[in-house]
């Protein structure tokens, strides 16, 4: 069966945050899954100490990520979904795919 | 002239006899009563013109109240702790004569928060000696500086300051002035204050023969279960404060005991864990040599500058781990950042089960207690 590396949603109403998970393609999405490997919080966090007005202030999102096992579960074939592919893209981990549109 | 109620007709029928009735039930106590008034009406429909309570409020505002009805700008206007009226200028200000916990503290005046943000900000001093200076916390010179320099941003951007509320505030309540050249500064609160720690609640029998000499040092290591210090190592520590050079050079070589979620450092002892304990030390030094003023004043700035370049040296460290754990990426085109920050999920750092509570992510079977009576949701504190 596919393994595969997804978002397990967390937290209340409006207050979402994932763990990134390695599971078994057709389990549920709440369910047990083999392994966390990281978490992605998707709100994004204002960065605060900043005392001179010209800072680059382009608020952050968080996202932490044990690399060692990501490269571990991609080497044995876990396919990365959509979201965590763009995450793992960005960390470096696999080649981001390319865009299907086109920004104006 | 005290003002008085307006009297209302009394359109209640029934209200004649009971007035009535009321008044020969009190007329034994009116006879003890200095006020002829009551005596007067004791068959009177009409409402009381004036309560006695009031009466004595109009009285006291007339006599000794008049003094509090304008306040005098640059001094409190509380009815006890006023230095002109009673004279005893030594008493704390109270606002509440009935509340004698409630002290209304002093704040800090304009001048000297500005003070405070110049010798940080523009004559780079730290936070230390600048507490040291005026006698400031420290905590209270970093808030000062972060509020001063909003203010200022504030300015910058054309903002309104609610400025005459600022003046008028600061005219009422007691505060902390800046000293004139020449002048001594008056210290704004007590800087060396430690809270108690939570680990010295315990009620400890330790038997300790009398041949043993027993510091601070010692009851700390009690407090915290640790073995007793040997000997040798002991004997090498002739005073508490001692200790404080090694620990502020290397906080880490503070021991540990227990085991797993137990393990705790060591309780040190007062003279290393308050704010600024190189004021211990130039205590000591004073007394040691009355006769050598310079050279300790020399001794002691220079202990504050080892203190102050290893703190600084120490966080440049932490801030450069940080740094290298956290990987920024700025993706083209978007609205947000990412920071990815390096995470282990092993064994150690999730449990055996996986459920450990400091297992970063959040965990599976373990119920969200956020919902639960008595969970505190709102932030205790902010990370600067």
């Amino acid at each position: 069966m596919v393994l595969r590396i997804r978002l397990a949603r967390f937290g209340n109403k409006h207050t979402p945050f994932y763990n990134i998970v390695v599971a078994q393609a057709r389990s549920a999405r709440g369910a047990k899954p083999l392994e966390v490997i990281g978490t992605y919080n998707p709100i994004p966090k204002k960065p605060t100490n900043l005392y001179d007005d010209n800072a680059h202030t382009r608020p952050y999102k968080e996202i932490a990520l044990d690399r060692a096992r990501a490269k571990y579960w991609l080497g044995v074939g876990a396919q990365p979904s959509d979201p965590v592919w763009k995450l793992m893209g960005m960390a470096g981990l696999v080649e981001p795919k390319p865009t299907t549109f086109h920004k104006a | 002239m005290a003002p008085r109620i307006q009297s209302r007709r009394v359109s209640n029928a029934l209200l004649p006899y009971l007035t009535s009735s009321q008044a020969s039930s009190t007329s034994s106590i009116s006879s003890t009563c200095p006020s002829s008034q009551l005596f007067s009406r004791q068959f009177s429909a009409t409402a009381a013109p004036q309560t006695k309570l009031r009466r004595q409020m109009f009285q006291w505002l007339s006599t000794e109240g008049a003094a509090l009805k304008h306040h005098i700008p640059g001094e409190t206007n509380y009815l006890s702790g006023r230095a002109d009226r009673d004279g005893d200028s030594n008493e704390a200000p109270r606002p509440f004569p009935g509340n004698r916990t409630f002290i209304s503290e002093a704040v800090l005046s304009e001048d000297l928060r500005n003070e405070v943000y110049v010798r940080v900000v523009e004559k780079k001093k730290s936070l230390r000696a600048v507490s040291v200076e005026l006698g400031i916390d420290m905590k209270r010179i970093a808030a000062v500086v972060r509020l001063v320099e909003m203010e200022r941003r504030q300015r910058a951007q054309g903002k309104p300051l609610a400025l005459p509320y600022a003046r008028a505030v600061h005219e009422m309540i007691p505060t902390t002035p800046l000293a004139q050249d020449g002048e001594r500064q008056t210290f704004h609160e007590p800087i060396n204050d430690l809270p108690a720690h939570p680990s010295t609640g315990a009620q400890i029998f330790y038997p300790v023969p009398e041949s043993r000499s027993f510091t601070r040092v010692d009851a700390g290591r009690v407090f915290s279960g640790a073995p007793a210090l040997e000997k040798a190592v002991a004997d090498k520590i002739s005073h508490p404060s001692d200790l404080v050079d090694d620990i502020i050079q290397n906080p880490n070589s503070i021991e540990w005991v227990g085991k797993g979620e137990n393990a705790r450092q060591v309780l040190q002892p007062a003279d290393v864990r308050i704010p600024h304990p190189q004021l211990v030390k130039l205590e000591l030094d004073r007394k040691a040599f009355p006769n050598e003023r310079r050279a300790v004043t020399q001794r002691h700035a220079e202990r504050v500058e080892k203190q102050e370049a290893a703190e600084q040296e120490r966080r440049e460290r932490a801030h450069a781990r940080r740094e290298k754990s956290i990987q920024h990426v700025e993706p083209e085109g978007s609205r947000f950042d990412y920071r990815i920050q390096d995470a282990k999920f092993t064994k150690e750092t999730t449990g055996a089960d996986g459920r450990a509570p400091w297992a970063p992510g959040r965990r599976y079977g373990v119920p969200a207690e956020d919902r639960k009576r008595g969970m505190v949701k709102i932030p205790t504190r902010v990370e600067a």
